[in-house]
């Protein structure tokens, strides 16, 4: 999610990779301007969206979930991109220029945009404040290195991290699919949790059965999602030795097997629509998501680095203009 | 999703900025007081925000529940208030585990009370929910434990202010703006409260504090952001002046008005051996070195800087004393600093130049004109032996000045470590340097007591022995050499009797300076007095009866053997007999024999 291009190759030929960091070429302030929106706030949009549809889909009354979710998004990513802007100069160098040279200004608006998420959880209760301090918790423990080796927080998470998915393993980034597994996990449960809390919905009222089914669905489909831009990147993560399904079994397999999770969502889908209980309009425009979802799987390999990143997370703005059309 | 009232919405924007500025704070941890600044904007966050809770609460349970819940943050914001206002300005040495106890013992039983639901109304003693034009709130009678839970608050709020407000008189425009930004951001819940406490809130039951949480939240913003309140934090100036001050490599003394000594750093401690718990509260000049010399020198407003030579660690160097008046903000003056500069490396510098100087112009020169006058009458005389016999002894004195101005450089290269070697040693390499020059020298030894010396007296000794035989005439010129031994300083006597040194010599080396009119002859006598200087020791010199001259050099043990004063102050009694202390004899204890 949120991606540039590895490698930008330039109308020269040359890639930023052969290029001085030092003195890197001028670029457009258009360009700048999308390498960043690109970054934190576009995934700050995929998720309010994401939320905007579950909330539909759960029937719950529209809260300021989306909102909050979208704004701690923001934060997580844009306060990451400030951390990791050295480390990130050669995969993502414009997004890393901008968050080196307006590091403190990012990290304000950062701070403010969580702080303003705070406030509009407490303001919808005492259950969306605890899901929305679970982050801020847990950055603390990592910045008071309370947790050991959470240098690793977000690399071993990979390049989609929900907004509760600084979770700290030690090396999690080493572990084959459980690295793509967590945050997927993560990301279901601050977007299915999101509506109920802030609406102050109890689980019971809306049906477990359906609340379970859609957590199951936006689990398997945030897997796919993480795991689509590994296609581009697996030439690195093999050097590195991290292991992903593109390097574990190729482009060809890794499709197969994205393939058969996403069939496991259509399944979840069907189920969740059976039950009767989540809103049809909702459910056409997450089965119109999932088959953009399955039409960039099928182009993974022919999709090049800037597109790949994005892509997957489109599905969930085709998903929402979908919701809106109806 | 219901509305929220007005006062909801107020108190979620001091939410936003105070987590906003709490996590910036936490952020720039290590930074001082940055971890302190994130407790008391999180104490205002938390406190604000079950507030929230309160207010949105319908029954009175609930709204009793969240008022206990507040608690917790009511009392992290002084504690955060005081210790970040003792970090920031660095007082960090009161910031320490048993201190952060100490102050949240009072806090830390407040919120347990709270937990405990309160038992005998400590706290409240009465709570009913009241309808109001601005909202349900749970209206709080206090109990006794609220009242002194609020002046403690306020007590740990004023404490905290007082740096802070020193601050704001600071030259430096970033520290007043910071501590203007944090003061406003203090005082503006302080009113709130205040307000409360005293009853001018005329809605029962309303306590504005949390509400202008928004005011101080951006105040703290602002501190943080525009005035970059913790990473250009005053914290380290306090230390780093006191660094330089104990640091500094010259001694230096704080002398009170009525001239007690006020305080001393560590190499003024160590340089003249004070000790520095027994000197404080001490009369100056029982304990500053030649304290009376010192202030005529400052009384006389004698512009030109004059060495004052005092005897500390590393012997008898001078010292140029300078002394500083300390003026407080209505221009009186509470203290002098006196602080001592060792120039001895700077005049042994200057001298070395002036005496080279003089030996290239004047001796060389002389020498040359000889040869070149000498030549010119072998030139019509080839076979006049005298001439040629002049102009070899005359090439002879050019070869040994060459060596000795050569040896001279040696002796204080400054990348030469010092050694050490035992007296012994150096007599008998002295000794054996004389009966090189004269081998019918007649030289006595008097007992040598076996001490490590500096191998620099190995130098100086040599050059006084080859001098009291090579310039005797006598068939058997006579030289004896005596040492002595006492309270770390060496004596070393080289008597002889030759014809004397002529009194100008050791004039020019009394004075320091050579002019073109009044110079010695030689360098000899000058890697003499430099080497003693370099020792820190002194020299002297005495005719002798019937003829010849006395030389005294007494110099310290080693250089690890530190000369220090008794325990009472005084300094160490001369070892030897013939000790006139000259006014130049420093108050922490005279080399002996200190000789014209």
């Amino acid at each position: 999610m949120a991606n540039e291009p590895t490698r930008p190759s330039a109308p020269d030929g040359t890639t930023a990779q052969y290029r001085s960091h030092t003195t890197p070429p001028e670029v457009g302030r258009l360009r700048q301007i999308a390498a960043f929106a690109a970054g934190a706030p576009f995934t700050a949009l995929v998720a309010a969206v994401e939320v905007a549809v579950v909330t539909v889909a759960l029937g719950v009354p529209l809260s300021t979930a989306p909102v909050a979710v979208g704004l701690v998004a923001f934060a997580v990513y844009a306060a990451d991109h400030v951390a990791d802007a050295e480390g990130d100069a050669s995969s993502t160098p414009l997004r890393a220029r901008i968050a080196l040279r307006y590091g403190d200004q990012l990290m304000v608006v950062a701070a403010m945009s969580y702080g303003l998420a705070v406030a509009l959880a407490a303001g919808a209760g005492p259950a969306a404040l605890a899901l929305v301090l679970v982050p801020g918790t847990v950055w603390i423990g990592y910045a008071t290195d309370w947790i050991p080796a959470a240098g690793d927080r977000l690399e071993p998470l990979g390049d989609r991290v929900g907004p509760l998915g600084e979770v700290s393993l030690p090396r999690l980034k080493d572990v084959f699919l459980l690295n793509s597994a967590a945050v997927a996990l993560a990301w279901a449960v601050a977007v299915v949790a999101a509506p109920l809390a802030f609406a102050g919905v109890p689980v019971d009222s809306v049906g477990t059965h359906a609340v379970g089914l859609l957590f199951a669905y936006v689990s398997v489909r945030s897997f796919v999602d993480v795991e689509v831009p590994n296609v581009r990147d697996v030439a690195a993560d093999a050097a590195q030795g991290v292991a992903t399904l593109p390097v574990a079994y190729g482009v060809t397999g890794t499709r197969r097997v994205l393939f058969a999770v996403d069939a496991v969502a259509a399944g979840l889908l069907a189920a969740t629509a059976a039950t009767g209980v989540a809103s049809p309009p909702a459910l056409a425009a997450l089965g119109v998501g999932l088959a953009v979802s399955v039409t960039v799987t099928a182009l993974a390999d022919r999709l090049d680095g800037a597109a790949l990143g994005v892509a997957p997370d489109c599905s969930y703005l085709v998903a929402g203009a979908v919701l809106l059309a109806l | 999703m219901t509305a929220l009232s007005p006062l909801s919405v107020t108190l979620l924007v001091a939410v936003t900025v105070g987590l906003a500025a709490a996590i910036l704070a936490w952020r720039e941890r290590p930074e001082p007081g940055a971890t302190w600044l994130a407790v008391l904007l999180a104490g205002q966050v938390w406190w604000a925000t079950f507030l929230v809770f309160e207010l949105e609460a319908t029954t009175l349970p609930a709204k009793a529940l969240w008022y206990d819940v507040q608690w917790v943050g009511v009392v992290a914001v002084p504690v955060g208030w005081l210790f970040f206002a003792l970090a920031y300005t660095g007082y960090d040495r009161y910031v320490t585990p048993f201190s952060v106890a100490l102050v949240s013992v009072l806090p830390a039983a407040t919120v347990a009370v709270a937990a405990a639901g309160d038992p005998g109304n400590l706290l409240a003693a009465d709570r009913v929910v009241r309808e109001t034009a601005v909202g349900t709130f749970l209206d709080v009678v206090p109990g006794p434990l609220y009242y002194v839970i609020a002046g403690y608050t306020y007590l740990l709020g004023a404490v905290g202010s007082i740096p802070l407000i020193q601050l704001i008189r600071d030259d430096a425009r970033p520290f007043r703006g910071q501590s203007a930004a944090l003061l406003v951001g203090t005082a503006a819940p302080w009113a709130g409260s205040v307000a409360y406490i005293s009853g001018a809130i005329p809605i029962p039951g309303l306590d504005p504090t949390p509400l202008v949480f928004g005011v101080s939240g951006v105040a703290y913003l602002l501190a943080l952001s525009r005035f970059r309140l913790l990473t250009l934090a005053p914290a380290p100036r306090r230390r780093a002046r006191q660094l330089v001050f104990e640091q500094l490599h010259d001694p230096v003394f704080v002398v009170g008005t009525e001239g007690l000594l006020v305080d001393l750093n560590e190499s003024a401690a160590e340089t003249f051996g004070v000790d520095r718990r027994e000197a404080i509260g001490q009369p100056a000049s029982a304990v500053v070195p030649k304290y009376d010399a010192v202030r005529e020198l400052d009384e006389s407003g004698d512009d030109k800087p004059r060495a004052i030579r005092v005897v500390g660690r590393d012997g008898q160097r001078p010292y140029e004393a300078t002394i500083r008046d300390v003026v407080d903000d209505h221009d009186r003056t509470t203290a002098r600093v006196i602080t001592f500069h060792d120039v001895g490396a700077y005049l042994g510098q200057q001298q070395r130049l002036n005496v080279l100087n003089r030996v290239f112009r004047h001796d060389v020169r002389t020498e040359t004109n000889l040869i070149q006058g000498y030549a010119e009458q072998l030139r019509s005389d080839p076979t006049d032996e005298r001439a040629l016999s002049i102009i070899e002894e005359s090439a002879e004195r050019m070869l040994e000045l060459s060596e000795r101005t050569r040896s001279a450089g040696e002796l204080f290269d400054p990348t030469e470590e010092s050694e050490s070697a035992p007296l012994t040693a150096a007599v008998d390499a002295a000794v054996a340097e004389a009966r090189a020059v004269a081998p019918d020298a007649r030289v006595e030894v008097g007992r040598v007591a076996a001490v490590p010396v500096p191998v620099v007296l190995e130098v100086v000794l040599g050059n006084l022995c080859t001098n009291a035989v090579g310039h005797n005439e006598a068939d058997a010129p006579w030289m004896r050499i005596d040492t002595a031994v006492a309270d770390g300083w060496v004596e070393v006597t080289v008597a002889d009797d030759g014809p004397g040194i002529d009194p100008a010599e050791y004039d020019v080396l009394d004075r320091g300076t050579e002019t073109p009119l009044r110079h010695g002859s030689g360098i000899g006598l000058w890697i003499v007095k430099w080497g003693v200087d370099h020792l820190g020791g002194r020299i002297s010199f005495d005719e002798r009866e019937p003829s010849g001259t006395v030389v005294t050099v007494c110099v310290p043990v080693d250089r690890s053997e530190t000369p220090v004063a008794d325990s009472d102050g005084e300094p160490p009694d001369p070892p030897l007999g013939d000790s006139a202390q000259t006014d130049e004899a420093g108050s922490l204890g005279p080399p002996p024999n200190a000789g014209r």
